[in-house]
């Protein structure tokens, strides 16, 4: 199989984070939580890169910091959508009949609301917090999952190597579990990187809107939040967990297309 | 006299891959050349090559005069004055290459529109004057259809009839009735060796099968591996092939396969007997309860049948008849909606819970080599797959069992750890045989096995089932709509169509005094390779 530069680009990119995310300590040129109010609202320096937020604390080492925290929010969030997405999908297409009817039509009960009202709803009701956010993630983010896997399981049904292995005599469990799976795994995987950006952007718009991650803690949505207030004298406080959100957001959405780009040529 | 084409030195490049190598012909006016050779061999490519067809990461090199003109170096403008209307081709799969949303008239009338002068009511004539000459019966009525009311046929016939619209000079037909069932594809090469006749058509006909160009052709060449092996008029080429792989070739032909003599089988009872089975597809709605109808789609109307130890039966029919249900309602895929199916004797039910023990007894081995074995899974995997999940062996002993099984279908053992994507068709059908094999089945039902499969492969994987079958006493049920094939393996056979039994007896009767008239049009339709003798 032969790398696309997209996929290497967008791997080098998250790799990239990861490693700030690992070595945060080592990079951070301050303490991410330091007060200092002798040097409040700092442009980007020598001894403050990024600048400096309205109580002095050093933005580089906020935004570094804040590396952790996305991603930990962006791939923790995606497992519970991904796990139960998959495995409703999969019965439902594969079995069809009646569990498809109940499943497809919970489905249908979830896509007419755009996604992130109902995960701000279900939050707003829940109570702030990253375990809130997560909860509203697996209630509403599944359904993207669990049409794609039924999609492929309807398909993967009828192919012959699914016949075979019912007239080996095999259980449905074990075909689903063996033959089904593996062979949808590649689309589920791509949907999966766009599914970590966008729940990494939405954790930093809960942030942001005071829903997510509660000040001071160090992560982006809540920085930018912070610096609105001084946007046009200080943009470096909101402008820099920007960047870096957007960074991290290309960096998965590239491997996603460039994974789907890779598989489309090896079929 | 000059040819009307002539290719010199053709060679097509796809990256480092050379799919023609060095290929030259002439074509005279009125010819009709065949290019024969097994899938990947550069024929096709050869002819979209002429056509200027192929995309553009192929580096193409040579020449390709038509009428003195280079159709290779010719500027895309004056080409598409050439294209369509003094050379036009035909593909294989004609539902692909007619658009769904047009009507068939007007899919015919678009080159008349492009290259002729003809306007309005000359068109609608000139499009019922084509349809007629393809012999599309009833020529206004099917010229308001959308190609999905068509059958495949018909489809084919339309497309003929789009290309002659300009009356061309060459005429392209690449692989045109591979994708139909014997007798349309009889009807069809019936239709073009017609109209070369009548039309003075020159024709570049490309097939893997010799003996449908051996029906419209007088020249031949031979491809294989990109390279042309061999050249000249047919019936020199039949009879005194010049090279090795021309007379492999010939001798994988069905024709030149010896007949088996059967030995006589036992009178005694069936191993495998079916009995009024029907089978429905979709279910009886509420209109047809009340309309007293019995809904649904019946694919299998009334069959019955029994095969004994040791026999082969062969099931025959063109697509539609019902006869790829029925093999998978013996191994429990489809539940028959009535009838039942008994077993050494005993009423069996691939469906229900006794059915491990019955599927380990019958196996069934798939169409698409390639399709049958998981993409995920190793050929290792694949065929101790059943191995372990059943316990059919200890499990120390599995990795000499699989061993064991490749060998006995002659695969190379290094391609143990290969997936299925690396493997070539054949290779692919072996494994499927070996992993049904692991099962020690007594009875195996092969569906169309052949006919994904280049003659070459065909005859070796018949070989293959002959032996097996020779050597554990096996019971087959042969499926297939080659009814050559049919007649070398089977020692009986049945006839369906549209879901019923039309004709059945041993081979050697059915096909030297067929009762019913449909079993002699299916038997005259088996291409040979000359032209009448049988």
């Amino acid at each position: 199989m032969k790398l696309s530069p997209m996929f290497v680009t967008g791997v080098a990119l998250v790799v990239l984070w990861c490693v700030i995310a690992l070595v945060a300590p080592k990079l951070a040129t301050h303490d991410p939580y330091a007060i200092d109010f002798a040097a409040i609202l700092q442009p980007p320096g020598a001894e403050h890169w990024f600048g400096t937020d309205n109580v002095g604390r050093d933005t580089y080492s906020r935004v570094i910091f804040g590396a952790r925290l996305a991603l930990y929010i962006g791939l923790l969030g995606v497992i519970a959508p991904m796990l139960i997405g998959m495995t409703v999908g999969l019965v439902a297409g594969y079995f069809g009949g009646w569990i498809d009817v109940v499943a497809m039509r919970l489905v249908d009960i979830t896509v007419p609301f755009p996604f992130f009202v109902l995960v701000l709803s279900i939050v707003a009701v829940l109570g702030p917090g990253i375990e809130n956010y997560f909860i509203a993630l697996a209630l509403v983010g599944w359904v993207g999952y669990a049409r794609l896997a039924r999609a492929e399981a309807l398909v993967l049904r009828r192919a012959e190597f699914v016949l075979a292995a019912r007239t080996m005599g095999f259980s449905s469990g074990y075909i689903l579990l063996r033959h089904v799976l593996p062979n949808s795994l590649s689309s589920i995987v791509v949907y999966l990187m766009t599914d970590v950006t966008l729940v990494i952007l939405f954790g930093a718009a809960l942030g942001f809107l005071g829903m997510g991650v509660s000040p001071p803690a160090a992560e982006w949505g809540v920085m930018i939040a912070e610096g609105q207030t001084y946007i046009s004298s200080a943009w470096w406080i909101s402008f820099f967990p920007g960047l870096a959100m957007v960074l991290i957001g290309v960096g998965f959405a590239l491997i996603g297309d460039g994974l789907a780009r890779m598989l489309r040529i090896e079929r | 006299m000059t040819p009307l084409l002539s290719v010199k030195d053709l060679t097509v490049r796809f990256g480092a891959t050379v799919a023609v190598d060095d290929v030259s012909f002439d074509l005279e006016r009125g010819a009709a050349l065949g290019i024969v050779g097994e899938s990947g061999s550069g024929k096709s490519v050869t002819c979209r090559a002429v056509m200027r067809l192929l995309p553009p990461s192929a580096q193409i090199s040579g020449s390709a005069s038509f009428e003195g003109r280079d159709l290779l170096q010719m500027p895309e403008t004056e080409l598409n004055r050439v294209r369509g209307k003094r050379i036009a081709m035909i593909f294989q799969n004609p539902s692909s290459h007619l658009d769904p949303l047009m009507r068939i008239g007007d899919q015919v009338a678009q080159t008349l529109h492009k290259h002729t002068d003809l306007k309005g009511r000359a068109i609608r004539d000139e499009v019922l004057r084509l349809l007629d000459v393809v012999r599309i019966p009833d020529s206004e009525r099917w010229a308001q259809a959308f190609p999905h009311q068509l059958s495949g046929g018909m489809k084919q016939r339309a497309m003929i009839a789009g290309a002659l619209a300009c009356q061309p000079d060459l005429l392209l037909a690449d692989e045109p009735t591979t994708a139909l069932d014997a007798t349309v594809q009889k009807s069809v090469l019936d239709l073009l060796a017609q109209l070369r006749r009548e039309q003075n058509l020159t024709m570049i006909f490309v097939s893997h099968d010799l003996g449908a160009v051996a029906r419209v052709c007088d020249d031949l060449l031979v491809m294989r591996w990109s390279r042309l092996v061999e050249s000249g008029p047919v019936s020199r080429v039949i009879d005194a092939p010049r090279h090795d792989y021309t007379r492999k070739l010939l001798a994988s032909h069905p024709d030149r396969l010896k007949p088996r003599a059967f030995a006589p089988v036992g009178q005694g009872a069936p191993l495998v007997e079916a009995r009024g089975i029907q089978i429905r597809y979709g279910s009886r709605m509420l209109s047809d309860w009340i309309a007293g109808r019995e809904g649904g789609f019946m694919a299998v109307k009334q069959v019955d049948f029994a095969v004994r130890q040791g026999e082969t039966l062969g099931i025959v029919g063109e697509s539609g008849s019902g006869k790829s249900t029925l093999a998978r309602s013996l191994v429990g895929l489809v539940k028959p909606y009535r009838g039942a199916i008994f077993f050494d004797g005993q009423p069996a039910d691939p469906a229900g819970p006794g059915r491990i023990a019955y599927l380990r007894e019958m196996q069934l081995i798939y169409q698409h080599p390639s399709e049958a074995l998981s993409p995920r899974m190793t050929v290792q995997a694949a065929i101790a797959e059943p191995l372990r999940r059943h316990r059919l062996c200890p499990r120390d002993a599995v990795q000499g069992r699989v061993a064991e099984l490749m060998s006995q279908v002659d695969l190379d053992p290094d391609l143990i750890t290969r997936f299925p994507g690396q493997l070539s068709g054949g290779q692919c059908q072996r494994v499927a045989i070996a992993r049904a094999l692991a099962f020690d089945p007594r009875v195996l039902i092969a569906d169309e096995v052949t006919s994904a499969l280049d003659v070459t492969l065909q005859a070796q994987v018949i070989d293959l089932l002959l032996r097996l079958q020779k050597e554990r006493g096996l019971t087959m049920i042969f499926i297939s709509h080659d009814l050559a094939v049919i007649r070398r393996l089977c020692s009986s056979v049945i006839v369906m169509r549209e879901g019923r039994i039309v004709e059945a007896g041993p081979t050697a009767k059915v096909f030297d005094t067929p009762a019913e008239a449909y079993t002699r049009a299916l038997i005259d339709a088996i291409p040979h390779l000359k032209g009448d003798v049988a």
